[in-house]
């Protein structure tokens, strides 16, 4: 007697998103089963990863993260290209950490010009991250919006907190909406309702259910995605039938260990090799939970989940 | 709709559909059908017959059909004799004159290019604008959808003086709304008058002068119908969602000033199909009942000075307020400050002096939104160091307004003005106790500004019921007094209202989901009788929580058939837990701690269980760290049972809850109670008193043991027996 | 489904004697219903009852122990699928691949290596547990030779590799006090391999390639009375990995399916060269259900993330994890040093020793106590609150550390402010930021 192994019926699939604009647009979403369990049905479009490109030229980084970048670290645009021409990139996520009021306190006029230069640089979709303070967050990604017209640009963070304004403004200059909420499933829920009050389309939102760190309170984004993709595919939770997104690659770098020298800690092996492999499991595990794009950083982190999307999708 | 608006429109509808057909044949005589035609720079045609017919006129030649809908469209000129059921007929003739005026105004752009000056502003001495093109479409329309311009006024005609329309474009303004203007009063126009009064108008300004005949509305109405399409992804043709869009989102009304002609009638009909009120200054007809608009139709003769105030509580436009003026810092971060005896400026309450803080609901018109007033000494006119008798009164007037709420927006009190910088707040009601500090005052902190925080905050954080706030603060005894006698006259009347309430007199019962952030599966129903296990909300504050935010937590659950009244299971209630839980439970009983007992998700304030040595159930709140008859502490208890997770033989439970008449009820209530803390049972002594009086044991409370009588089943179930607890005698609990 | 505590309870003797270790029958049934008690701990139920609760609480999937002692690896007794809907329990077992065929000074610097991988981590030690010792000499004396020679050296769970029952017959007889876990019966080896493992009381782990091959054998194995399995499925790929660890456990929980009703085995080194793809290979069956993870390389680059990633993934989503209630110094701070208090949640611990680390202002970190609670759950259910907070800021002796008496305390317990300041009088309190993340910034500006 040959063994049937139980299925589960899906009743939902997430909705497809398109990213970009022309040739090199992508699109994500699609599924019809959980994470890559393609032996219960489909997973039609590979999830996609983002490469990091930061406004302002990084602080304290770790070596490793640093060097692939370090000839471009201050000119956008030529990490940018850098990240396309050289590591293949299939997107780019611009992460704007120098508007921050606690920080450079950047304005949006300059945040927007270089988002606009950054575009015109780039073909591929392009993803811009503010600095997650809403306030300051609503008046840059208004300004980028408007000046992106037509870029089909993702943007966010966008908040229960600033949902309306950037929600207008995408709706008007046809952005996608990175939809924001603290690891909670009914906040989730709740935000794509008001997005789609507010009159977003439903193939302008992605979900971003905030990702902690491998070791930093992973588990508990982990499971919130496991559960809004469990709702979106057996519970016919309509309102969170969106792909998911994950900026980690900021989060895993800053962490302690990500960063330390050997001397700092001998006992935990190569920094290089720590480094990229704490990317690349935090990376995996949210794969595991239901992410459809990553935001990352180290060029050998995203070669080595390129490798297990190629096999874990494999026909 | 009254038969003068009725027939008036119509009439004026007719004038307009001939005049364009006019029009149109001396063009098309000169420039033959393939000329082209539309306004300037725009992907939407002539945008309200794209948006409402689906049909592109490009050329000349695409008029026609659209003339001739106008024409089918156009009802009978009403006769003296016949009466008929006019609203519908009116309707369309409305529709068909805005058709008509996109036409002729499409053909001034033809004839006379120049006519608009085509951009945000004016240019030179060409104050006419025109269409708006689509770079000012989405610019401009950004902010409908965000809020930031909630709406706009259409103005036709003009006031008595270009004072008067200086003040009304100012009040408009103030309330973020955009002023779009065009038609004459007796050849003057508003927009002529601003520039006259030395107001700057166009786009930047909000003051938008689309043009100077009343044909001109169509500009105002085109906005509108293009931003349903580009904004709400309504389709080209798709009228009905067009319409719906524009009165659901689009805070917009008709403003005629001055005396109304058949053809500015025709144009007010239009208007009311996209659900745009009209407010005018002269006395015509009014249409009150509600039907197309949210709330009224037409509203007339209303004075200038309360036009504008008039217009938004007829729209049903929400105010906002972005700042709270007050000179000291605001935040939470300063509510738990303590304001020391050295620091004190003044004190209120507290039992030092009278105190009472009081929301109540009003009618609109008996509310004047922001007024704040103050009777008695202020601040400024007391020494250091004193006391006052103090009273609040906070009236509030809103559509969505309901007796119900005034206590919750009146909880609120406590937090909102704790946020002050300098100034302590503690207790609610006639227990008030408030606190001002020396530096909050040297600040130049008065008294007034509580009312200015409590008006700004009850609009940020309830406008959904709130449309008008106004605040009386007093600080004469004798005022205070009349106060303190209206507030326990109210407060009788809300604690009755309450104890009335049953879980059979109402319909609706409300959900909580809140816990589902780490209890999955977790739903708690709130009934009038049974409160949310954690103690925090009940069934009103459940209620308005819904009013406020209803994509939140708090949702309705029409309870529906009654599938057992004991257990407390009804059809609403089990279809709503499937769904809530995410298909994990398919019922819960609101009454039972054995059979089918809702899910626990470890916030409760206590936790009920069975002893099944004394058959009975005992309750621990979480505060009582001792050891409980069944054997488990409080912690134990709670790890036990929560998560989301059913547990039969337990359940969490509100310390409110264990007084109500539906307490456990399929376990026999309140008499299978064997055991509590002590400090449990002194806490709810007043209550569970007046219980037993009800259920006929006056000495219950006495006879239910507590930690002093024992710790664990044994020890207790001698003093039950000696007591005769009725327990003892119930049938089997398991 | 599992009985529930009342079910249970009907059964139990009612007699309240406290002998099994809690005061009451009704808290001892309790205990059952979640897994924390055995039933043996009561003496006074029937043989009958004992087969009745036994059978309705046992779980689908076998729990067993490889090793014995401080080193041994407690393996299988999931329950669910996904670890929201209850927890999963017992966190993989990983463990270093080491052959007969290694050089001696190879197989001495990796156990040292492996010794050395040892970490702290909220109060808990993580490091490997297992290592596997594999034959490829096709020499049983070597085998057992190199097996105890590494017992000798080292206490950990040993899985013992051989396909042949006589190899395995000698190495057992050197470490079967150990209890190894024996890899593996093949469908050739089944009966020879099983009663090894009946007669060294040791589990046996199962190879077949496919689940419908390794259903057989563990059939048969029970059928011999075997119970503590263990299963290798032989994926060839990722991919087929990732379908035979649901499959299994699926089969397990929703459909009962005895004969995969236990912990799984693997081995990602088969399935890459590279090392590490091997080790994000194994990081996705930490998450998906692998009972033991055989590495075929430990260096503190692989191990540490791993060691993370199953923490991570087994904690309890019900029960908080907790950091131990004391003063942390960061970046070594002087008597002029901000001091700022907070709860010992451990992501609140985490996040706030992150940001104030990356500031670079050193600072005195108070955790106090609140069960694992965060910040604002921990106010709400009383374990934050003023008085307690001052009774052990009082305690921790911070007041001799620094010469200043500021106190920063979260922003969202601004409302407590005034009451803390009443109970410590001596203290300035200062309500710190919202959010963690603006900690850097509020440090850079703060003054002693
Ligand atoms: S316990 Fe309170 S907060 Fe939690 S779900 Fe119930 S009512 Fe809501
Ligand atoms: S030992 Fe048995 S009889 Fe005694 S209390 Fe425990 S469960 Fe009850």
């Amino acid at each position: 007697m040959a063994l049937e192994i139980p299925k589960v019926s899906y009743s939902g699939k997430i909705k497809e998103i398109v990213l970009g604009k022309g040739d090199k647009a992508l699109t994500v979403g699609g599924e019809t089963s959980y994470p890559f369990y393609l032996f219960e049905g489909q997973m039609p479009l590979k999830p996609r990863i983002a490469m990091e490109v930061y406004d302002s030229p990084p602080e304290d980084w770790a070596p490793t993260a640093l060097e692939p970048f370090a000839d471009v670290a201050s000119d956008p645009v030529a990490w940018a290209r850098k990240c396309i021409d050289t590591y293949g990139a299939e997107m780019i996520a611009l992460q704007l950490v120098s508007t921050d009021p606690n920080g450079e306190n950047r304005s949006a006029e300059e945040a927007a010009a270089l988002t606009k230069k950054v575009a015109e640089a780039v073909d591929v979709p392009l993803i811009v991250w503010g600095c997650n303070n809403a306030e300051k967050d609503t008046e840059v990604l208004k300004k980028i919006a408007e000046d992106c017209a037509g870029r089909s640009l993702m943007i966010g963070p966008v908040t229960e907190a600033n949902y309306k304004q950037v929600g207008a403004v995408a709706i008007g200059y046809e952005h996608t909406v990175i939809a924001s909420t603290p690891i909670d499933i009914n906040l989730a829920k709740q935000l794509n309702i008001l997005l789609g009050n507010l009159g977003v389309p439903d193939g302008r939102i992605l979900i971003d259910p905030t990702t902690g760190a491998l070791g930093y309170g992973l588990e508990y984004g982990y499971s919130v995605m496991e559960r809004i993709r469990m709702a979106a595919l057996t519970q016919e939770d309509e309102r969170l039938q969106f792909p998911m997104i994950c900026n980690l690659g900021k989060e895993v770098w800053k962490t302690k260990e990500a960063k330390q020298s050997r001397d700092e800690a001998p006992k935990l092996g190569d920094p290089a090799k720590r480094g990229v492999l704490m990317e690349a499991i935090t990376a995996q595990l949210v794969l595991a939970a239901g992410a459809d794009i990553l935001i990352m950083r180290h060029p050998e982190s995203i070669a080595l989940i390129q490798d297990m999307l190629n096999d874990l999708l494999a026909a | 709709m009254s038969k003068i608006i009725c027939s008036a429109a119509i009439r004026g509808a007719h004038n307009i559909v001939d005049k364009a057909e006019q029009k149109y044949q001396e063009v098309l005589d000169k420039w033959g059908p393939d000329h082209p035609v539309g306004f300037p720079n725009t992907a939407y045609y002539l945008p309200i017959i794209y948006g409402i017919l689906g049909v592109p006129v490009s050329k000349l030649g695409d008029v026609r059909p659209v003339l001739e809908k106008c024409r089918s469209l156009l009802p009978p000129l009403v006769s003296e004799k016949v009466w008929l059921p006019y609203l519908a007929p009116t309707l369309e003739a409305g529709m068909a004159t805005f058709f008509a005026e996109e036409i002729i105004e499409a053909i001034r752009y033809l004839e006379y290019p120049d006519f608009y000056t085509k951009q945000e502003d004016p240019i030179g001495g060409n104050i006419w604008l025109g269409a708006a093109d689509d770079i000012i479409l989405r610019k401009r329309g950004v902010e409908f959808v965000d809020g930031t311009a909630p709406g706009f006024a259409a103005i036709l005609g003009a006031p008595p003086t270009k004072e008067i329309a200086a003040e009304i474009a100012k009040e408009l303004q103030e309330k973020n709304l955009y002023v779009f203007m065009c038609a004459e009063n007796n050849g003057v126009r508003m927009s002529e008058q601003l520039v006259e009064a030395g107001v700057q108008i166009g786009w930047p300004t909000r003051l938008v002068s689309f043009g100077p005949d009343y044909t001109a509305t169509v500009f105002a109405m085109g906005f509108a119908t293009r931003a349903a399409m580009s904004f709400g992804g309504i389709k080209p043709g798709d009228f009905r969602g067009n319409l719906l869009y524009n009165k659901n989102r689009i805070f917009a009304f008709a403003m005629p000033l001055g005396p109304v002609s058949d053809e500015w009638y025709a144009n007010a009909a239009g208007a009311i199909n996209w659900g745009f009120p009209v407010i005018a200054d002269t006395p015509i007809p009014e249409i009150l009942p509600t039907g197309i608009c949210t709330y009224e139709h037409v509203v007339s003769n209303v004075p200038h000075s309360e036009i504008v105030q008039r217009a938004v509580e007829v729209r049903g436009l929400k105010v906002t307020v972005s700042k709270i003026d007050i000179p000291v810092s605001y935040g939470p971060a300063f509510e738990g400050e303590r304001i020391r005896k050295d620091d004190l400026y003044l004190e209120c309450g507290g039992g030092k002096t009278k105190g009472v803080e009081l929301t109540v609901s009003r009618d609109l018109d008996e509310v004047e939104d922001g007024h704040v007033e103050m009777i008695g000494p202020d601040l400024d006119q007391i020494k250091d160091g004193s006391k006052l008798p103090f009273a609040m009164l906070i009236e509030v007037a809103g559509r969505q307004m309901q007796e119900d709420f005034e206590p919750i927006l009146e909880r609120q009190i406590h937090h909102l003005v704790n946020y002050a910088e300098g100034i302590m707040h503690i207790g609610q009601r006639a227990i008030m106790w408030l606190r001002v500090g020396k530096a909050a005052v040297e600040k130049g902190f008065r008294l007034k500004h509580l009312g200015t925080i409590i008006h700004a905050k009850y609009h940020q954080e309830f406008g959904a019921i709130c449309d008008k706030v106004q605040v009386k603060i007093y600080t004469e005894e004798a005022k205070v007094d009349e106060v303190l006698a209206l507030a326990r006259k109210v407060y009788e009347a809300r604690d009755k209202r309450v104890d009335r309430m049953t879980d059979e007199t109402e319909e609706t019962f409300y959900s909580c989901t809140l816990c589902q952030s780490f209890a999955p599966s977790h739903v708690c129903i709130i009934t009038p009788e049974r409160t949310g296990m954690c103690g925090a909300y009940n069934w009103l504050d459940g209620k308005a929580s819904y009013e406020i935010n209803p994509t939140g937590p708090n949702q309705p659950i029409v309870k529906g058939e009654c599938i057992d009244p004991v257990l407390g299971k009804w059809k609403g209630t089990d279809e709503f837990i499937f769904k809530a839980s995410r298909q994990k439970f398919q019922t819960a009983s609101a009454y039972s701690l054995v059979h089918d007992p809702m899910t626990a998700c470890g916030c409760f304030e206590c936790i009920a269980t069975i002893l099944p040595l004394c058959n009975g159930v005992m309750i621990v709140n979480r505060d009582y760290l001792g050891m409980t008859p069944c054997g488990m502490k409080f912690t134990t208890l709670a790890g036990m049972v929560g998560g989301g997770e059913v547990t039969p033989g337990f359940l969490g439970v509100s310390k409110h809850y264990i007084a109500s008449r539906k307490f456990l009820l399929a376990e026999g209530g309140l008499k299978r109670v064997v055991w509590m803390p002590q400090m449990l049972k002194k806490e709810l002594e007043a209550k569970l008193k007046s219980r037993g009086e009800e259920l006929g044991i006056p000495n219950l409370f006495d006879i239910i043991a507590d930690d002093t009588k024992g710790t664990t089943e044994e020890e207790i179930l001698p003093f039950l027996e000696e007591a005769g607890h009725p327990a003892l005698t119930m049938e089997s609990i398991l | 489904m599992a009985l529930s505590g009342i079910e249970i309870f009907k059964k139990l003797p009612k007699t309240n004697c406290g002998e099994c270790g809690v005061p009451t029958c009704l808290a001892f049934a309790m205990k059952l219903a979640t897994g924390q008690a055995e039933l043996s701990a009561c003496p006074y139920v029937s043989d009958e009852v004992r087969a009745e609760i036994d059978e309705a609480s046992a779980p689908p999937i076998r729990t067993l122990t490889i090793g014995t002692g401080d080193r041994a690896v407690k393996l299988g007794g999931e329950t669910v699928m996904f670890r929201h809907e209850k927890r999963f329990e017992n966190p993989p077992g990983l463990a270093l691949m080491l052959s007969d065929t290694m050089d001696d000074s190879v197989v001495n610097e990796k156990l040292s290596k492996f010794k050395d991988l040892e970490f702290e981590r909220v109060g808990l030690i993580l490091r490997p547990q297992m290592l596997a010792l594999k034959e490829e000499s096709g020499d049983a004396g070597k085998f057992a030779a190199f097996v105890k020679r590494v017992i000798d050296q080292i206490d950990a769970g040993i899985i013992l590799m051989s396909d042949k029952p006589e190899v395995m017959a000698e190495a057992l007889k050197i470490c079967k006090d150990k209890k190894p876990l024996i890899y593996a019966a093949t469908k050739d080896t089944a009966e020879a391999m099983g009663n090894l493992a009946k007669e060294a009381a040791c589990p046996l782990a199962v190879k077949g390639s496919g689940l419908d091959e390794v259903m057989a054998i563990t059939d048969k194995l029970m059928g011999m009375g075997l119970k503590d399995l263990v299963i290798d499925s032989q994926p060839v790929n990722v991919k087929k990995a990732l379908e035979d660890q649901v499959g299994i456990r699926r089969s397990a929980l929703v459909k009962k399916v005895k004969q995969l009703g236990f912990p799984t085995i693997t081995f990602p080194g088969q399935l890459t060269d590279s090392k590490m793809k091997e080790a994000l290979i194994a990081s996705l069956l930490i998450a998906k259900y692998a009972g033991i993870i055989v590495l075929s390389e430990m260096e503190g680059h692989n191990v540490f993330p791993l060691l993370l990633d199953s923490l991570n993934i087994y904690t309890d989503p019900q029960r908080p994890m907790a950091v131990e209630e004391k003063v942390y110094e960061i970046g070594g701070p002087r008597e002029d040093s901000p001091v700022l208090i907070t709860s010992n949640f451990s992501l609140t611990y985490f996040i706030v020793s992150g940001e104030v680390e990356s500031s670079r202002v050193p600072a005195w970190l108070l955790i106090k106590d609140t069960e694992g609670l965060s910040v604002l759950t921990a106010w709400a259910a009383g374990k934050f609150a003023a008085d307690t907070v001052a009774m052990f800021v009082k305690k921790s002796g911070i007041a001799d550390r620094v010469k200043h008496r500021k106190l920063v305390i979260p922003g969202y317990l601004a409302g407590m402010s005034g009451e803390l300041e009443e109970e410590l009088p001596d203290w300035q309190i200062l309500v710190g930021p919202r959010e963690a993340a603006h900690l850097p910034a509020y440090l850079k500006q703060w003054s002693a």
